[in-house]
């Protein structure tokens, strides 16, 4: 059984692309095949984290949703990108990268709207199948807009990404409302950032109370994370880093 | 800002995307697909406009009462509303003067003849049923109004409140309906003759022609008939478009006389209050439940939609949607509205 799960915050720099990009290099690490759609067709950004370089990019999500191409003509192998070597004769691991368009004239296309909404539902499922995707990973636009919840009503399970901070504590309070309007399955909380010395302990307590969905890894505020700039996966890079423990606990956890 | 009108843009933006992940939206995908490859029939070619139609062009829209939508297709794309229009101007015509008159002017008997056929129940001395031409001529003539131009305006405010949005005349096609109508005019003096219509027939001719031209597309085909399945009201602006008690005489003789010299078959194999036009729509009515629009303009020698037909067909038995199911154990298209 594939699986199709949301990634969604409140407000942009939650370090949600971030945390998508190296979940899913986890989940692919394990042994599985795994897509990444970027569904924040207003500022796309978890390609850079991939290392696909816009010109590499022939067709895109964008191109799909038009109408020009079927959505896994869209789709970039970036399994070497991701976890390194790996056994090319395999059908596992796999990961793929299906990237909105940098191109601005094709963000104003969107923007000014006029495709239908369904498509992206119809081009999600059958991207899983086309592929044969084990997980399917949504990452989407901060906020709320069409494609967001979208994504959070297609999906089967939605992780909230938030950081120790009020804004975020008032916004994701209401994607929380919105996704058991849109009969979400499964929901759960990534506290992210959080700085030395804050009383995880309490803080724990208060989020589950607040939104009734449990937490589902506390990420310490990293150094490494922010210099290494979205320039590559921390996962890759830091193996033994604690963040690198913690992310693995959440990929555990979706592969359960 | 008003907040209960936050409130219920809110719940149209959930409703929309609990509908655009609906399995309803796979299964119209696969019938969509499925009957894209039948390419029988003939694009209608008695007025040019017509003519011009692609004949590649194929929706499906599904609204339920409750303001689901599902569509696929090119749902979008504009068409002259044609024949469909007829049991809606019916409807006009008894909220004008009651059924008792109405029935007076225009029987509700089936006939079994072609929609332009010169036939006329003699007998009685009124034209068969509404929904051929000459019974819809009929019709026409009951639209009240001050002067022609407030008869044309109420015809279109009329099909507005169905639709839920302000709708327009495709003037190429009703002046292509006007110059090419010789046999439509032919029948109203006929019936003028006879003294079946009103003598201003060169005013109800035109308003004919006009309501024929009104531009419409699957979408609102779909949720005409919604408004039909929800008692008269429509389920998006929640205005009433017709009076309850009327809604029940325009969907049995949609039922017995929708699909022209085809009707008899339809009720006994589909069983769903529908109404066909020359331009490939049919909408069709699951009362208390959903509207149906379905747009293909290859149509068959009586003059339905090829691929209109084989869904209403397909969606019938699937989902026992015929009126007089009973003990259907199967899914519900209610049950594909939601997620599984």
């Amino acid at each position: 059984m594939s699986q199709i799960i949301s990634i969604h915050s409140f407000r942009g720099g939650t370090g949600k692309s971030n945390l998508t990009a190296n979940l899913s290099a986890l989940l692919a690490k394990a042994g599985n095949r795994v897509g990444v759609i970027d569904t924040d067709i207003q500022s796309p950004g978890v390609h850079v984290i991939f290392a696909l370089k816009p010109s590499d990019v022939k067709l895109a999500l964008n191109d799909y949703l038009w109408g020009r191409c079927r959505i896994e003509e869209a789709a970039y192998d970036v399994t070497a990108a991701a976890i390194g070597r790996f056994d090319e004769s395999a059908a596992r691991p796999r990961l793929f990268l299906i990237p909105s368009s940098v191109n601005t004239g094709e963000i104003a296309q969107i923007l000014r709207g006029g495709y239908d909404i369904g498509k992206l539902n119809d081009g999600i499922h059958e991207l899983v199948s086309a592929l044969d995707l084990d997980y399917l990973l949504i990452d989407t636009h901060p906020g709320v807009n069409e494609e967001t919840l979208l994504s959070i009503a297609v999906s089967d399970r939605l992780l909230l990404v938030m950081r120790p901070d009020s804004q975020d504590f008032q916004g994701t309070a209401i994607t929380a409302e919105l996704a058991r309007k849109l009969d979400v399955r499964e929901m759960f909380i990534i506290l992210n950032k959080i700085p030395a010395g804050m009383d995880r302990e309490f803080l724990l307590q208060q989020v589950e109370s607040a939104y009734g969905a449990p937490v589902l890894a506390m990420l310490p505020l990293s150094i490494e994370m922010a210099t290494l700039a979205s320039s590559g996966l921390f996962a890759l890079r830091f193996p033994d880093h604690p963040l690198t423990l913690e992310l693995m606990k959440i990929a555990k956890r979706l592969l359960s | 800002m008003d907040n209960s009108a936050n409130i219920s843009d809110l719940q149209s933006l959930i409703t929309k995307m609990k509908s655009a992940v609906a399995p309803l939206r796979d299964i119209l995908n696969g019938l969509h697909a499925k009957y894209s490859a039948v390419q029988e029939g003939a694009v209608a070619t008695y007025i040019p406009e017509l003519a011009k139609a692609d004949p590649n062009w194929f929706a499906i829209s599904i609204v339920s009462v409750d303001g689901q939508v599902v569509e696929v297709g090119n749902h979008q794309q504009l068409f002259s509303i044609q024949s469909v229009s007829k049991p809606f101007v019916f409807g006009m015509a008894l909220e004008d003067h009651g059924r008792e008159h109405v029935l007076t002017k225009v029987s509700v008997e089936p006939t079994g003849e072609a929609f332009n056929s010169i036939v006329l129940d003699e007998r009685s001395n009124r034209p068969f049923n509404p929904l051929v031409n000459s019974g819809a001529i009929a019709t026409a003539d009951l639209v009240e109004g001050r002067d022609f131009p407030q008869r044309v305006t109420r015809l279109l405010e009329m099909f507005s409140r169905f639709a839920g949005r302000s709708v327009h005349i495709d003037n190429t096609v009703f002046l292509s309906e006007r110059a090419t109508g010789h046999r439509n005019r032919a029948m109203a003096h006929l019936m003028l003759n006879f003294g079946m219509v009103r003598d201003r027939v060169e005013e109800t001719l035109e308003l004919y022609f006009q309501q024929c031209s009104v531009l419409v597309n699957c979408h609102d085909l779909a949720v005409m008939g919604a408004t039909l399945a929800n008692g008269g009201v429509n389920p998006f602006t929640k205005e009433r478009a017709l009076k309850a008690e009327y809604v029940k005489d325009l969907l049995s003789i949609m039922l017995s006389c929708g699909m022209y010299d085809y009707a008899g078959e339809w009720a006994y194999r589909v069983g769903i209050p529908a109404k066909s036009g020359v331009s490939g729509g049919i909408v069709a009515v699951v009362p208390g439940k959903f509207g149906i629009g379905i747009f293909s303009p290859l149509l068959d020698p009586r003059g339905n939609s090829v691929r209109g037909v084989r869904v209403c067909q397909e969606l019938s038995q699937r989902f026992g949607l015929h009126a007089f199911e009973a003990g259907f154990t199967g899914r519900t298209l209610q049950d594909e509205l939601a997620r599984k």
